[in-house]
């Protein structure tokens, strides 16, 4: 259970906090509802360039960094497809030094040609680093392209072609700043040993006074029906053959979300789970088996993902994954199975919360999907869930023409 | 507005570890956190891979302690902590095995009972060995296609010597000739009450402590190994390895020290911290800020039982790599040359005391800074000698420091790319 109190500021700026009395750190969280979804196709990889571009000084504090090391500060960011975070977690103490450097690269960025060309470099690099020399780097990319054909989750937020990132203008990422870095378009979270009315007063001396310029909500394109099973083969120069299944689900605000998850759960939460036991283990046809959910904001992905051992044919591993989804559509799961991941649902909600980051993270996030409340709710509501849900969730989801299936084959 | 004053903590109060003696002469530490409802219990067992006497039987042993015991499968093992939601975790360096089990305090109890078979009961059945080592084996081979992976096998090779309990590596090949009774064998040798100690941690009331204890009590005594020391290291300066097809280069560059124990090891964290331990560092700033060279460049001090060294590491474009080599090598004559700006070093020292503070926040962390002081040999009050070490070290003191350890011939250098 995570207590919290909301305010909205004046500017629009969202801005919630906990009170934890055991730490001697601080969380400060402010969270972007900007992320490689708000991209044009054709200047893919922005949301992720201008996270890195955050940290390249202000007219007001040329060096974002230091600062906050002086302050026994640690700070960092991610971007992803539907948002962007940044995060410090330093001594209670210097806390104001953190919202200092928040509320000034909110709006006071220094986005020159040079800095814009250096960051370019940097992230080509950590393209080439992460997606192009590394076995399977793009194996998640040609999975995205293949289940979706309209919706921007089709790119991954590293971009399409490291070529996006080069030819980025300065005056697209201004516009970019202009139209996404706004007061309104964020939300500040905090955890800490303070009262919430007293870290709203800080919010409000240094957020307080930053103007805002309002845009229409983004209009993103909606993902048609898949209506056809999809299939790609590629040849890589890699070890060992892997093969995934995507199917489309529901949003992050359906049933289907929690329906997804303790699927994923029941079929590869722990070394329990049947696609260890029964793939792994009994019957030997792969070296590592995953199932999981993408669980993003918009109608995401529920995938299937094994590496095969070189003895499986790709034949037997695909069809190992259909038995199992015939298992899951034909039978009901166990009271005793189901317990077990209800339990573990539980546990590991219980340990995520064990610190300030995680708990100011979080807030932040929920409040990004649009249900707040929802933060104490999920155990809940995973725990209401029947072995009947999953039966029909398995029988909608898992229909071969709702299928996209990447065969990533070694030479 | 104007930047806020600032509050450097010159103390860290930490928890003292209780420490109790189980009745075989195993050590248990106790850090008691009452207000956090969990449990965290670890084994440290001196059965790394220096200990091994056959290819990959440490890390097997200790990757396999659920696999099955004298009472239960390791499906049921891996059901009953599933089903209360707690885990455990295996990691495995050159000295040391460690394995840590969390759980719910609320279900610590069935949690034990399955602790008492994995940790006392083990039996290494020969289908699970098969099925471990098939899977070993690949993944360590796509590993191995990794320039990174490449360049940390070969800068073991380079600092200690090809052969050297550690600096060796195994072909993947090895994992064929692995058996059930190599690990059986390593099992009996090094999982002893003599070759452990227990670190526990989050709410220990006195019922946790005595369950805890029983387990512990019942490790076999054995007699305590004569400490033969290690052989002597075979340091080889330069490895140039081709591999083809890299986009990038996979660099390492680094020297043989001492461990951390010795008067120096904390002045030369400060250094390492200063040239690449940090985001802004000198690598950083240089390699990344300037140069766009890399995406991440790092640089560390790394602890052994019986040495330590110092250690930097970067992967840059394949066209910039001798540009880059340059580079690095420029920042660690400066460190030689110049001496450091006190508003940096100040920087340093204060990023080093915010890590601490970090680490130290919450019963797990607090847990291993306490694993990590025992196996050195010190008590927790080393926490609060560590931080002021690190307050008092001064420019002349690291310059004189680099000046001594950083010379050009001593250093390591290791590049794993496609040079053609």
């Amino acid at each position: 259970m995570i207590t919290y109190h909301k305010k909205t500021l004046s500017n629009g700026l969202t801005v919630i906090a906990n009170h934890d009395t055991t730490s001697r750190m601080a969380a400060v969280n402010i969270l972007y509802k900007v992320g490689a979804r708000n991209e044009n196709p054709n200047r893919t990889g922005l949301a992720h360039l201008f996270e890195h571009l955050m940290f390249r000084g202000t007219h007001q504090i040329p060096d974002f960094d230091t600062p906050i090391q002086m302050a026994c500060g640690e700070n960092n960011a991610f971007t992803n497809n539907d948002y962007t975070d940044f995060y410090i977690t330093l001594p209670l103490a210097n806390i104001e030094t953190a919202l200092w450097l928040e509320s000034d690269r909110m709006r006071g960025l220094n986005l020159s040609e040079e800095a814009c060309k250096i960051e370019k470099r940097v992230v080509i690099e950590e393209f080439r680093q992460r997606y192009l020399n590394q076995p399977y780097g793009d194996a998640n990319m040609l999975l995205r392209a293949l289940a979706y054909k309209v919706h921007p989750y089709r790119w991954a937020t590293i971009g399409i072609s490291p070529e996006h990132i080069e030819q980025a203008s300065i005056e697209e990422i201004r516009n970019f700043y202009d139209r996404f870095y706004q007061p309104s378009n964020a939300i500040l979270s905090f955890s800490g040993d303070m009262e919430a009315e007293e870290f709203f007063t800080l919010a409000e001396k240094w957020f307080g006074s930053i103007p805002n310029t309002s845009h229409p909500a983004a209009e993103i394109p909606a993902e048609p029906a898949q209506c056809e099973a999809r299939r790609q083969v590629v040849e890589r120069d890699v070890p060992a053959t892997t093969i995934s299944i995507a199917f489309k689900m529901g949003n992050r605000l359906s049933a289907d979300f929690f329906l997804g998850d303790i699927t994923s759960d029941i079929l590869a939460g722990g070394d329990s789970a049947r696609l260890y036991e029964h793939l792994i283990k009994n019957k030997r046809l792969f070296a590592s088996v995953n199932a999981y959910i993408t669980g993003d904001v918009d109608c995401g992905l529920f995938v299937f993902t094994g590496q095969l051992l070189p003895t499986t044919t790709e034949e037997q591993a695909e069809q190992a994954f259909w038995d199992e989804i015939e298992e899951l559509q034909h039978n009901f799961v166990s009271e005793y199975e189901l317990e077990k991941v209800k339990n573990k649902f539980e546990a590991n909600t219980l340990f995520g919360e064990l610190n300030v980051m995680n708990k100011a993270m979080n807030l932040g996030y929920y409040e990004m999907i649009g249900d707040l409340p929802l933060i104490n709710r999920e155990v809940e509501t995973y725990r209401s869930l029947s072995a009947a849900d999953i039966a029909s969730f398995a029988e909608r989801i898992f229909r071969k023409e709702n299928s996209s299936t990447l065969i990533y084959r070694a030479k | 507005m104007k930047q806020p004053p600032l509050t450097i903590p010159s103390t860290i109060d930490v928890r003292a570890a209780e420490k109790h003696c189980a009745s075989n002469g195993t050590n248990i530490y106790v850090i008691n956190c009452p207000e956090y409802e969990v449990v965290r219990l670890s084994f440290v067992f001196h059965a790394g891979t220096i200990t091994q006497q056959h290819p990959f039987t440490a890390s097997a042993t200790a990757n396999m302690l659920a696999e099955g015991s004298a009472a239960l499968s390791s499906q049921q093992i891996a059901e009953r902590l599933d089903y209360f939601g707690s885990y455990f975790d295996i990691n495995i360096d050159r000295d040391y095995a460690y394995i840590t089990f969390c759980s719910l305090s609320k279900f610590f109890e069935p949690t034990a009972d399955v602790i008492e078979e994995v940790i006392l009961h083990p039996t290494f059945p020969a289908e699970e060995v098969a099925t471990y080592s098939a899977k070993r084996r690949q993944q360590l081979s796509i590993e191995r296609r990794k320039v990174e992976t490449i360049a940390r096998e070969k800068f073991a090779h380079a600092i200690f010597g090809a052969s050297h309990p550690y600096g060796i590596s195994y072909s993947e090949d090895m994992y064929d000739s692995l058996s059930r009774e190599h690990i059986v064998k390593h099992y009996q040798r090094c999982y002893t009450a003599q070759r452990c100690i227990v670190v526990c941690s989050g709410n220990i009331n006195n019922k946790v402590l005595e369950r805890i204890t029983s387990i512990a009590e019942q490790l076999p005594t054995a007699e305590a190994d004569t400490d033969l020391g290690i052989p002597s290291f075979d340091t080889t300066h330069t490895i140039r390895h081709q591999h083809d097809g890299a986009v990038q280069s996979s660099v390492r560059m680094g020297r043989l020290l001492f461990p951390r124990t010795h008067e120096d090891f904390i002045p030369m964290q400060v250094l390492s911290t200063l040239l690449g331990g940090y985001f802004g560092s000198r690598l950083m700033q240089n390699l990344r800020e300037r140069n766009g060279y890399t995406y991440g460049a790092f640089c560390a001090m790394v602890n052994f039982q019986h040495t330590g060294y110092l250690a930097l590491a970067t992967q840059v474009g394949k066209e910039v790599t001798d540009d880059a080599l340059q580079e690095i090598a420029y920042e660690i004559e400066r460190l030689r040359t110049e001496p450091i700006p006190q508003e940096e070093l100040d920087l340093v020292k204060n990023i080093m005391a915010g890590e601490l503070m970090r680490i130290l926040d919450g019963p797990f962390g607090i847990a291993d800074v306490t694993t990590e002081n025992i196996l050195c040999g010190f008590d927790n009050s080393h926490i609060q000698t560590h931080l002021q070490r690190i307050r008092q070290t001064t420019p002349e003191q690291l310059q004189a420091l680099a000046k001594k350890y950083l010379q050009p011939q001593d250093l390591v250098t290791v590049v794993v790319g496609d040079f053609k």
